[in-house]
């Protein structure tokens, strides 16, 4: 990134960026993939600095936020190095098994709609994963009547999560998803589109209908309230 | 007499005005500073402006441009949204619909009678119960893209949801700037503005897709016709993370799908998370053989979906995903605990 396109970054994430030059920044970012990656990262270390002096920061500092900033400054000297994904990511992201994970993790990120039901499926993360969020678990804040399920072991199948089928479940669920999450999960599925794949043969036509909302479609057995269900 | 009545209470009128007037502006000024207020105000904002803008989507380090275009005529919404950065995919809700298309993919999705709020999100109005799990707080006063911005904040109490800091147009209310982050405030996703117009009016070819669809798959998804499937409407989670209740439940068949799914969502008046339950291809060997197509193995693992995760897990022969904008741990302990709770669970 040169000196001139950093500094409009930087302005440009102060907020102080002229509108005639963020139109400018934009469309270079909209070309240049490269720029969007070191824009990313520079967005990264903004963030951490800004989270240090102002209002917005009074969230401790945590060592995930220092991993983020020497990830960010590395990267930056590195462009396109994978560690620097890794690092950033909350702790249940980050990897152990190295680099195609770590690729898959940024991939998984969009769940491209894609037919991948066998593949190397670079978009599914290992339970090595799931050992890490079993430790992220461990101390709860509150206890509350609450338990944390066991998770499956290392050893276990193979996940198998086909980009397709994610693609559909995340689609139905985004109608009902909390709107501002919806935003997020819709702008996720829009964000991806690296590979290609071939269309799903299988696709049917189906009609709509009917759609019970509320409790009264609980089922006459179960209880409203789960936990104390039997 | 009537009409006399109606005469003499006119003179009244801008008496009684100007006291719903006075009685506002007070009402106003208390709710100026309440961080909830501000919520309202983008509530109504992104659900009641026209507005053309583009931003940033950046998450883990990867940015993506996108434009959204959000336009109320004759109280009908139509919106786009539109990824700039080569993949041709886009959004576009209109008042009934939501489709997908995915030129990448010779894909065009359709989700029929979408209710829900502009993609560009707005927030439920928050219940007492919402107290509970999250904190809503101002911080201090800041800029973006060189307008004055009230920062407000979203705080998740415990691990098993996400939050929010939005940065919201003193003006006019609108989200300039939002962040998605966990319960120590870590930030996960963001979503940043470089250009944002209101204009009075929106042209009808803002909102046309650029996607030419010759030649693509169409493939609508929705409510399944057959609501003759008592063994998977018998399924619920059995356990649940705090203040997650069931706010919907159907049967719907997804794209792609060959076997009807139970759909069922749960939220905490914030987060929600959709379990999916379907019959496993084994148990509907049926199915499978009329499309020619190998029985798929049945899925199992954790992924990363947009902001959020989904976790399939296979229970008494049946798929179970979870998938929501929640933490790892909340979709996987909740497909972990669902349970059929019919006479007859699994056939």
């Amino acid at each position: 990134m040169s000196e001139q396109i950093r500094e409009q970054v930087s302005a440009f994430l102060d907020g102080e960026l002229p509108s005639s030059e963020t139109e400018l920044l934009l469309k270079r970012l909209t070309r240049d993939v490269d720029l969007r990656e070191s824009f990313g990262r520079y967005a990264l270390i903004g963030e951490i600095l800004r989270g240090t002096e102002s209002g917005v920061g009074r969230y401790p500092l945590s060592r995930g936020f220092a991993a983020g900033v020497n990830a960010a400054i590395n990267g930056e000297a590195a462009p396109g190095g994978s560690p620097s994904i890794q690092a950033r990511a909350p702790r249940w992201w980050r990897p152990v098994a190295g680099a195609a994970v770590a690729a898959g993790v940024a991939a998984v990120a969009v769940v491209a709609l894609q037919q991948r039901t066998v593949a190397p499926s670079v978009r599914t993360v290992v339970p090595v994963m799931a050992q890490n969020v079993a430790q992220s678990v461990a101390k709860p804040k509150e206890a509350l009547s609450y338990t944390v399920p066991a998770v499956a072991p290392a050893d276990e199948s193979p996940p198998m999560l086909p980009a397709a089928r994610l693609t559909s479940y995340v689609f139905a669920h985004s109608r009902y998803s909390s709107v501002l999450g919806q935003s997020n999960v819709l702008s996720g599925l829009l964000a991806d589109a690296d590979e290609q794949a071939p269309p799903d043969s299988r696709a049917v036509e189906l009609p709509a209908v009917n759609r019970t909302v509320g409790n009264d479609a609980a089922p006459p057995r179960s209880s409203r309230d789960p936990r104390i269900a039997p | 007499m009537r009409n006399a009545l109606r005469y003499r209470a006119a003179w009244l009128l801008p008496y009684a005005a100007a006291g719903v007037l006075t009685f506002s502006l007070v009402q106003r000024s208390i709710a100026a500073d309440d961080p909830r207020a501000w919520l309202d105000k983008m509530n109504q904002a992104l659900a009641t402006r026209n507005y053309d803008g583009t931003f940033f989507h950046l998450s883990e380090g990867r940015v993506e441009t996108m434009r959204i275009v959000h336009r109320v005529k004759a109280g009908l919404v139509t919106e786009r949204l539109q990824s700039l950065d080569g993949s041709g995919r886009e959004f576009v809700r209109n008042h009934d619909e939501l489709t997908c298309f995915l030129p990448d993919q010779h894909t065009v999705l359709v989700e029929p009678r979408q209710v829900r709020g502009p993609f560009l999100g707005s927030l439920p109005r928050f219940g007492s119960d919402v107290d509970q799990f999250y904190l809503i707080e101002s911080l201090p006063d800041s800029h973006v893209l060189g307008r004055p911005a009230r920062v407000i904040a979203v705080n998740p109490k415990d691990q098993y949801r996400f939050g929010y800091r939005l940065w919201l147009d003193q003006k006019t209310a609108m989200p300039l700037k939002s962040q998605l982050c966990d319960a120590r405030g870590q930030v996960i996703e963001q979503i940043l503005f470089a250009r944002l117009e209101m204009p009075e009016t929106i042209a009808d070819a803002d909102l046309a897709p650029a996607v030419r669809t010759e030649g693509m798959r169409w493939v609508r998804q929705g409510a399944s016709e057959d609501t003759a499937v008592p063994a998977l409407s018998a399924y619920r989670a059995s356990e649940l993370p705090p203040g997650f209740h069931l706010t919907v439940s159907g049967t719907q068949t997804l794209g792609g799908a060959t076997v009807p799914a139970a759909h069922l969502v749960y939220s905490d008046g914030l987060a929600t998370v959709s379990v999916f339950v379907e019959a496993t291809p084994a148990v509907n060997s049926e199915a499978n053989d009329s499309t020619g197509s190998p029985p798929e193995p049945p899925m199992q693992g954790l992924a990363r979906v947009g902001s959020g995760f989904a976790f399939s897990t296979v229970v008494q022969g049946h798929q179970v995903t979870a998938v929501g904008e929640v933490p790892a741990q909340t979709v996987e302990s909740i497909a972990h605990s669902v349970k059929s709770f019919g006479a007859s669970p699994s056939r």
